[in-house]
């Protein structure tokens, strides 16, 4: 585990010894407080659910960003030799960036949990809602996050990493769009894979076995893949 | 300390290591020859773990390389071609890192990391950032990294490609001081550096091993066009003709 946490913290300082993690938090939460502004402006309610749907929508294309380098920057940089003949196993690498990564965006979603605290001056929100909407939330970029770093163990070049994290996320996320061209197993099939489809649940407040099953299985099946992707035997 | 029996290496159809053996006793220091694209690199990605051997097998201090693979790289150093390093981080914040991954308990990283800040020469220059150094320096880093967890065996790649004759000197000189402490395996193919430094010599022409002798051995055979002592430079070049078999001629270079 130390091992792991030392390969966590080692990630986090590349990324806040640089103006691109602090850029990226600043101009996000910038963001979306203008939209959460918008949005309460307009809906004049004390609930975040449309907030959540955008900011699902703003990650699709936020996360492919924050995980591009991972693994691509360590191969093209040749540090994934250094990595490889230190006496650490593959999970243990893939968890500790995974982990990196999962703490930035917790950061990230932790500076938004003011807006509870603003529609609460004005209202009475509803609080279990507003708790399984960021539990949505932050499994879904935890779904994200672990695609783009599957993604970026594929390659040593990072604008391809990116480019094929989006093709991914956008299939997943506008997936359901394509049901109604369909009837039967295959429409339900559709809506199923949409991370719409799913989150639309925790930001009304529903928590769902299936939808728990849906990120959490994702989560864990791009983790074994990159784990695998990792070893470097697939290289040979 | 290290048993390499028969290692062959197939990239595709293309065979980069063939049927090597070899041995290496404790506190060695043993240079590879060959040529680029020799197959020095594989070898050494295959004794390091990185890459498996397509056949046969490696035993490091009585381990096999395959089979314990973390047990192997807790008593292995290695740097390779490309020292791999952190331009983010500075000097220290690497080692400090390199040594947590190794398995230094953490009462001794910060004596380890002083020490090998001191045995390298990097003391002055443990702030900076790793992005700010000289070739030469880099290469200092990353053998500081090679030898942060006192590994029995350490393997350098090419460790003076691309420095300057000064910086040369300064990382041969460091490798000779890790004689008394460990085995060194490294590969070059710039021969006056290898009779520097190393006791013995193996050579690799097309992924073979076509010559493992100690150094002494090599250089007291005699040319036999001139009677004179031959330099490791002709021995590379005589092994690297068409017609192994002919004896050197004179004037040959």
């Amino acid at each position: 585990m130390n091992k792991i946490i030392a390969l966590t913290k080692k990630e986090l300082y590349s990324y806040f010894s640089s103006p691109i993690a602090y850029i990226i938090l600043i101009a996000t939460v910038s963001l979306f407080n203008v939209f959460f502004y918008l949005i309460v402006e307009q809906n004049r309610e004390v609930a975040l659910r449309d907030i959540f749907q955008l900011m699902e929508f703003m990650f699709v294309f936020l996360i492919p960003l924050l995980t591009m380098r991972l693994f691509s920057e360590e191969k093209a940089n040749g540090t994934m030799e250094f990595l490889l003949t230190a006496p650490l196993t593959h999970t243990m690498i893939v968890m500790g960036k995974y982990l990196s990564m999962l703490t930035f965006y917790s950061i990230l979603i932790g500076l938004t949990l003011t807006y509870y605290m603003i529609i609460e001056y004005f209202g009475a929100p509803d609080l279990p809602s507003i708790l399984s909407g960021y539990a949505g939330i932050w499994l879904e970029g935890a779904f994200f996050i672990a695609i783009g770093l599957l993604v970026s163990s594929w390659t040593s070049n990072q604008i391809i990493a990116a480019m094929v994290s989006y093709v991914i996320l956008f299939s997943l996320y506008f997936s359901t769009s394509f049901a109604p061209y369909f009837t039967g197993p295959m429409a339900d099939f559709f809506t199923q894979l949409s991370t719409r489809t799913h989150l639309e649940n925790f930001a009304v407040g529903i928590i769902t076995p299936s939808d728990l099953v849906y990120y959490l299985s994702g989560i864990v099946l791009c983790l074994v893949l990159t784990r695998f992707s990792t070893n470097n035997k697939l290289w040979q | 300390m290290l048993i390499a029996r028969h290692i062959t290496k197939n990239f595709g159809s293309f065979r980069a290591v063939d049927d090597i053996c070899f041995e290496i006793n404790s506190g060695d220091i043993v240079g590879v020859l060959g040529k680029n694209g020799a197959g020095k690199t594989t070898l050494m990605r295959i004794l390091t773990s990185f890459l498996a051997a397509s056949s046969g097998e490696v035993i490091i201090d009585g381990d096999d390389v395959s089979k314990q693979s973390l047990k192997v790289r807790k008593k292995v150093g290695y740097l390779p071609e490309k020292p791999p390093l952190y331009d983010d981080m500075t000097v220290q914040q690497y080692l400090k890192f390199a040594a947590e991954i190794k398995d230094v308990q953490s009462n001794r990283r910060r004596l380890q990391v002083a020490k090998v800040l001191e045995e390298c020469h990097l003391d002055h220059a443990k702030h900076k950032k790793i992005a700010t150094l000289s070739k030469g320096y880099r290469q200092r880093v990353g053998i500081a990294q090679a030898i942060i967890h006192e590994p029995k065996l350490l393997i350098l790649d090419e460790p003076t490609s691309g420095l300057d004759p000064m910086q040369i000197k300064e990382v041969l000189s460091l490798i000779k001081n890790q004689r008394n402490q460990r085995t060194v395996l490294l590969s070059s193919h710039t021969l006056i550096e290898i009779e520097q430094i190393a006791q013995r010599v193996l050579m690799i022409k097309s992924g073979r091993l076509v010559l493992d002798s100690s150094l002494d051995e090599v250089l007291k055979s005699k040319d036999p066009a001139q009677s004179q002592p031959l330099t490791l430079d002709q021995v590379f070049i005589s092994h690297h003709q068409e017609h192994l078999t002919q004896p050197l001629r004179a004037g040959d270079e």
